[in-house]
């Protein structure tokens, strides 16, 4: 198994739908997998299914990713946190997610790499945004809500929630960014 | 979505805000489509950055062993999902027939997880002007057919009895183009090809080896 491959060779066998690469992927970032889905479902069983489930899909699902889409690391990711919040909403326990997220800290036993630092980050840089982008975020990100139904609950029209969302996360992610970056594994 | 580009859906498609078929539309338009595909990832970047900024776990000890035995084709799946087959069943029993030449759909668990793929295969066939053409070994045995747009833009491929994944090349110029791997599900192995062109010879191949080749026709 070509465990020394560089992330970018192992995102070109990735693409290629080489097996290796599957198994590999889910080495290298086991850890940031696992965290987006226990984020979201706050149950290790759920979890852990969901991070199996979601590879295994795109394990069954040529082409899902191309070189094109950038960052393997960020896709898988992406991949990860939507399939959480889709089986979040069949279960119709999303008012549990936006109780536990919305907690600062987040408190968990399992929280083995927590970094106060970078996580008290995220909140400066929530907090930093106008009121209305930040509003849409939250609920978009800890309340596991779709658009239509920020845009129903913030009574805005779709449109505006859509770019509200749309500047709000590209503003996070440069706060997130500017002074020092986190390193590219998990 | 916007003139049938992803726009303003890609930051929504990241942080999780589209119902699972709006995410499923995303998907399959960015799989030919590399300008919204790039859109998507530099959304899923700043997504990642946030979750990887909330603070990690240490992933279960058993979870790698178990994804690698699913690869192997191996599902340990949980049994409270079983309820989630019904729909699957239908999806393939209706792709099997409307696809010429298909024997039998052997329906099993780890087809939930292609429903997707499935379903948009089903659509093209069904929504639209399609054609067939049977793959033909070098004794003229036909040992598999692709189903196709008229106009090139999307293709099925389907591989009965297949006991192993099938690669499917494109020829042409004296080339071979990768396009994907016909996966087996049961002993039929399929693989949906979304495209923006036409393509009048693919091939089937069983490691380097030409195993049988479909001719294309178009108007």
């Amino acid at each position: 198994m070509p465990a020394h491959e560089s992330d970018e060779a192992l995102a070109v066998a990735f693409a290629a739908h080489d097996r290796w690469a599957f198994g590999e992927a889910y080495r290298r970032y086991a850890s940031l997998l696992y965290s987006a889905a226990y984020a979201v479902l706050a149950d290790a069983d759920e979890a852990r299914d969901c991070v199996h489930d979601a590879i295994a899909r795109l394990w069954r699902s040529p082409h899902a990713y191309s070189a094109a889409r950038g960052n393997l690391r960020s896709f898988l990711v992406v991949c990860v946190r939507n399939d959480a919040i889709s089986r979040l909403r069949r279960s119709g326990r999303r008012a549990r997610l936006q109780e536990r997220l919305a907690a600062l800290p987040a408190e968990s036993e399992e929280l083995v790499i927590a970094d106060p630092i970078e996580r008290d980050r995220v909140r400066r840089a929530l907090g930093a945004l106008p009121d209305d982008q930040r509003a849409a975020i939250v609920l978009a990100y800890y309340g596991g809500k779709t658009h239509v139904e920020i845009a129903d609950e913030l009574k805005e029209p779709l449109g505006t929630v859509k770019s509200r969302i749309k500047l709000g996360l590209q503003k996070l992610a440069s706060a997130l960014a500017a002074p020092s970056e986190r390193g590219g594994r998990s | 979505m916007n003139d049938g580009h992803v726009g303003d859906y890609a930051a929504l498609y990241a942080l999780g805000t589209l119902s699972d078929a709006e995410r499923a539309r995303v998907d399959a338009h960015a799989r030919h489509c590399d300008a919204c595909a790039r859109l998507i990832g530099a959304a899923e970047s700043d997504v990642a950055a946030i979750v990887a900024a909330e603070g990690l776990l240490e992933a279960p000890q058993d979870l790698q062993a178990r994804i690698e035995r699913s690869l192997r084709g191996v599902t340990a799946l949980a049994p409270r999902r079983e309820r989630a087959l019904w729909p699957l069943a239908m999806a393939a029993a209706l792709l099997v027939g409307f696809l010429p030449s298909m024997v039998f759909w052997q329906q099993e668990r780890a087809m939930r997880e292609t429903v997707a793929l499935q379903n948009a295969a089903i659509g093209r066939v069904t929504s639209g002007a399609h054609r067939t053409a049977a793959f033909r070994s070098s004794d003229a045995r036909e040992v598999a057919s692709v189903a196709y747009g008229a106009d090139g833009s999307w293709y099925v491929v389907v591989v009965p009895n297949a006991s192993k994944p099938m690669h499917v090349v494109w020829m042409h110029d004296g080339e071979r183009t990768m396009l994907g791997m016909a996966m087996p599900h049961g002993d039929v192995a399929t693989l949906y090809l979304p495209k923006s062109h036409r393509m009048d010879t693919l091939a089937l191949m069983d490691g380097s080896r030409v195993v049988a080749q479909a001719q294309l026709t178009y108007d």
